[in-house]
């Protein structure tokens, strides 16, 4: 059955109408065409697909569009300021944290949650934030890095 | 030491700002408006004969515009040995072995569609370990090979029997690695599309671009210019989209022919996690002969490489993984017996590191029990035997540059080797291990070659275009290169755009696959930037009206070597040489062969890993608590994204040790086919890694480098099972170190 939703993402107000039966996700990628939102698993278990739903980070391949229906939601193409990379993002280019990229938006996605409500993290609160989202490429270290940068620059700003 | 500009900076990746930002473009994002989506039908028996395919009620149902089999596929292929079909009329020969393929208007109906196929099959009795494939009366996989035995590839060296009945010590163990999966983050996926010209145009997420071009044009019977493969970014490899075809790569070709329209396929996780090859099951025996003083004296592997239903890379891997171990050490006497065999497994592939991490962790962990039996200091027995530069080793190849000492060195001082091993703590323990990978290599089924192609074309304004025949994976090959002909040409590298994945417009490639990119794709674009440099200086020569030899590149300019005042801008140089009388383009390619004088690698990178670890009596668990690598990587062009792929090769290595294995049930299926229960190691697992980066200027590759990205990997399991038994007292010889195997064999002890 089709329902219509409306959603705001990024900023911009869209009015769709949705099978019930997908995903933020789907809708996201082939409705919104914001391809930005990686999946690597569809079932909530790599985080790949993170976005900010009302100032959380989700995974949106587990949340039925129909469900946020009236919700706010950020996703990474939401980020830069036109060509001014966001700090998070300037982060992970800076400390080499992207290998292949198929993990960098949910990781940039769940840091960016994180550290609005935990702006001082040690490495310990930056591993166990991103304790959901997995990454094949490069063992972690400079991404747990690029966030604990962008803490401290966040910090500062 | 030379002085560099961009060579041996820590410079951030050319394609991370579209990667943070979510533009990069995958093969996964590709749609097309009129797109159909293919399914596979898959095996779910492990060996049977197909009596009967009826595909009639699929065809009917609504949104279904093609339906396919056996006989629309009638090829034939494989790495070494040329026994797969893309879908199978005759016999399956594992669960997921593919059937029928399916093209309809979208996932649901193609997936609904291929549940309506209907076939009769006969089971046949079936074998899931080479060691039960192996004895007599197994089960026959492939007609004629009786035994299961596909390849039987061997080295020998000296007399190892004479060796071991002089030796001092003679000690003999059996190890097992499980299959494992690449996890690629984009799993394997392709779009097929046609058009009325006759032409086909192949996405496909690939570390091999051009070879699949050469594929397909042997099986169309199509010129190669009418067939263009495309690879956009690709999330992760890892090796298994390297040489090996794919049934959903011939169904989407096959499937847009048939329907006009494009055609993607797509593996599930569940597909990604069995049927995108594997990390090979290894059985590994090694007998060591060695005298008192620590040296030695004979070594004979057995390695039993389970290949599943097709061989796959199993020979050629088994074969390389017996040349390289004979490079590891300075071996008097040396035998390899290798054995690719068949079972109804999902079959194997190339996996980062070739059979190379198996068969180092049999010989690594071994060294480390002997030591322990003999009284030795591990690291002391790897010295004394270790390769140097100039020596052949047994299995005849030249090593021309060699850091292993100098590696194995570095990592014991940096963890604290000598004091900690004298003052251990309880439940703690160190381990240590070391490797050697090739650079490129040479397969003798593929034509003799090691090669890389590139192209340079200047611009009008002084940018370049470097096209490449190397993919960026993900590894970073495309920021290496920039920084090589930036390097080289004296210009920024923001002014080069760097170009691949586009067999219409990007040389010819041998692959983007055994860590060779850096140091041959890398010499390809090094040799084609000299030329253009050269053309550059030649026009600004003559437009100074000066020797070229007196003048230099740097800066975006053309200075006059002593005298910087004279100077011409390379732009000026581009346009002054294009618009003249009978005007030039600065344009060069190179086609660069790596020579390794019959050896199977023009160069070795040798690296040693050091781990410490802390096991809980009381529940089995490790707890790794440091990570120290040295790689001797001939030079560091990009030392950050080097460090990347230690850190990485690291992760997939612990993962390998300790938790990784494809697992399936009594009939063969899948037993584990998602995160929840193929566990990849988080980040709360993972433990401080300090990556230490050897150099040592190897004359071959490009500046001097060697490869790194599946040497970074190799070692790590090996020095674990050894921290483990120093730090609980035993020894697990079949991998993955679970807390269990821990618990039992420490209880076995009491
Ligand atoms: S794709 Fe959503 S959690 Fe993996
Ligand atoms: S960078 Fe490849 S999965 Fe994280």
């Amino acid at each position: 059955m089709k329902k219509t939703i409306t959603l705001k993402v990024n900023g911009e107000t869209f009015n769709l109408d949705v099978e019930d039966r997908r995903t933020l996700a789907e809708v996201i990628r082939e409705d919104l065409h914001l391809l930005g939102t990686h999946m690597i698993c569809e079932k909530g278990e790599c985080g790949a697909c993170t976005v900010i739903m009302d100032g959380l980070a989700i995974n949106s391949c587990l949340v039925l569009a129909a469900d946020a229906n009236g919700k706010e939601i950020e996703t990474i193409e939401g980020l830069a300021q036109g060509f001014e990379l966001h700090p998070i993002q300037k982060n992970f280019v800076e400390k080499g944290a992207v290998q292949c990229g198929m993990c960098t938006s949910g990781m940039i996605m769940t840091a960016k949650a994180f550290l609005q409500k935990k702006p001082h993290p040690d490495e310990e609160e930056v591993r166990h934030a991103i304790a959901g989202n997995f990454c094949r490429c490069t063992g972690y270290v400079r991404i747990v890095d690029a966030v604990l940068s962008s803490a401290s620059e966040l910090k500062e700003s | 030491m030379e002085h560099f500009k961009y060579v041996g900076k820590s410079v951030p990746r050319v394609d991370a700002n579209v990667k943070v930002t979510g533009e990069a473009r995958y093969t996964v994002d590709i749609a097309f408006p009129n797109m159909l989506w293919g399914k596979l039908l898959r095996s779910p028996l492990a060996h049977a004969r197909i009596l009967h395919i009826d595909t009639s009620k699929a065809e009917k149902l609504p949104g279904v515009k093609a339906v396919i089999t056996g006989k629309d596929t009638p090829f034939t292929y494989g790495v070494t040995h040329m026994d797969q079909k893309p879908l199978h009329m005759n016999k399956v020969r594992h669960v997921g072995d593919a059937i029928a393929a399916v093209a309809a208007v979208d996932e649901e109906t193609a997936q609904e569609a291929v549940e309506l196929i209907k076939v009769d099959y006969e089971e046949l009795p079936a074998v899931f370990h080479p060691l039960d494939a192996m004895l007599p009366g197994a089960p026959v996989i492939h007609e004629g090979v009786e035994g299961n035995v596909a390849a039987r590839p061997s080295y020998e060296n000296g007399d190892v029997e004479k060796a071991f009945a002089e030796s001092d010590y003679v000690f003999e163990d059996t190890f097992e690695t499980p299959p494992i999966a690449h996890v690629c983050p984009e799993p394997h996926v392709c779009v097929a599309k046609w058009d009325h010209s006759g032409k086909l145009t192949f996405y496909v997420s690939s570390q091999m671009p051009s070879l699949a071009r050469t594929h397909f044009a042997n099986f169309l019977k199509m010129p190669e210019s009418r067939i263009r493969v495309i690879t956009n970014y690709v999330g992760g490899a890892f090796g298994s989209k390297t040489l090996s075809r794919f049934p959903i790569e011939f169904a989407s070709v096959i499937l847009s022919r048939k329907t006009g329209r494009p055609v993607k396929f797509q593996h599930t996780r569940e597909e990604e996690f069995h049927y995108s090859t594997l990390q090979f099951r290894f059985v590994i025996t090694v007998k060591t002969g060695i005298n008192k003083d620590g040296i030695i004296t004979g070594r004979h592997f057995k390695a039993i490489c389970e290949c599943g239903g097709y061989v796959s890379h199993g020979a050629s891997i088994t074969s390389v993984a017996g040349a390289l171990q004979g490079v590891l050490y300075r071996y008097k006497n040396y035998k390899y017996d290798g054995y690719a065999v068949y079972t109804n497994v999902p079959y194997g592939g190339a996996w980062r590191g070739l059979g190379n991490p198996p068969v180092h962790f049999a010989g690594e962990a071994q060294l480390n029990m002997i030591a322990a039996e003999i009284g030795v200091d591990p690291l002391e027995l790897r010295l004394t035997n270790a390769t140097h530069a100039g020596d052949t080793s047994a299995t005849g190849a030249l090593v021309r540059s060699c850091g292993l000492s100098k590696c194995l060195e570095k990592v014991a001082e940096e963890i604290g080797w000598k004091e900690k091993r004298t003052n251990p703590r309880p439940n703690h323990g160190l381990g240590i291990a070391c490797g050697v990978h090739f650079t490129g290599i040479r397969l003798p089924t593929m034509p003799d070659t090691d090669f890389a192609e590139a192209k340079i074309m200047v611009n009008d304004d002084g940018s370049v275009n470097l096209t490449t025949s190397c993919v960026d994976l993900g590894q970073g090959s495309n920021t290496v290169l920039t920084q090589i002909a930036a390097e080289v040409l004296g210009i920024d590298m923001d002014r080069i755009n760097t170009i691949y994945g586009d067999t219409e417009t990007c040389p010819m490639e041998w692959g983007t696959r055994a860590s060779r990119v850096t140091a041959i794709g890398g010499m390809a674009v090094k040799k084609a930037s000299e030329n253009a440099r050269d053309q550059i200086l030649r026009a600004a020569g003559e437009k100074l009206e000066i020797n070229p030899d007196d003048l230099e590149l740097k800066d975006n300019k053309v200075l006059v070597k002593g005298n910087p005042s004279i100077h011409m801008s390379i732009s000026e140089v581009a346009r002054f040489n294009r618009y003249r009388e009978n005007g030039q383009a600065i344009m060069a390619t190179n086609h660069w062969d790596a020579p390794s004088h019959g050896n199977i690698s023009s160069a070795f990178s040798f690296g040693a890993k050091a781990i410490e670890v802390e096991v809980d009596p009381g529940t089995g668990r490790t707890k790794v608590l440091r990570v120290v690598v040295a790689n001797d990587l001939g030079r560091a062009i990009n030392p950050a994204g080097a460090c990347g792929q230690i850190e990485g090769g690291v992760h997939m290595g612990l993962g390998m040790a300790s938790t990784e294995e494809i697992m399936l049930n009594e009939k063969g299926g899948m037993a584990n086919n998602q995160f929840l229960d193929y566990r990849v190691l988080t980040p709360l697992d993972m433990p401080p890694i300090t990556p230490i980066l050897v150099e040592t200027n190897d004359p071959v590759g490009a500046f001097g480098a060697k490869g790194i990205g599946e040497m970074a990997l190799i070692g790590t399991p090996d020095a674990f099972v050894s921290a483990v038994h120093a730090a609980a007292g035993v020894w697990i010889r079949k991998l993955p170190v679970t807390p269990e195997k821990v618990l039992l064999a420490m209880k076995a002890k009491k």
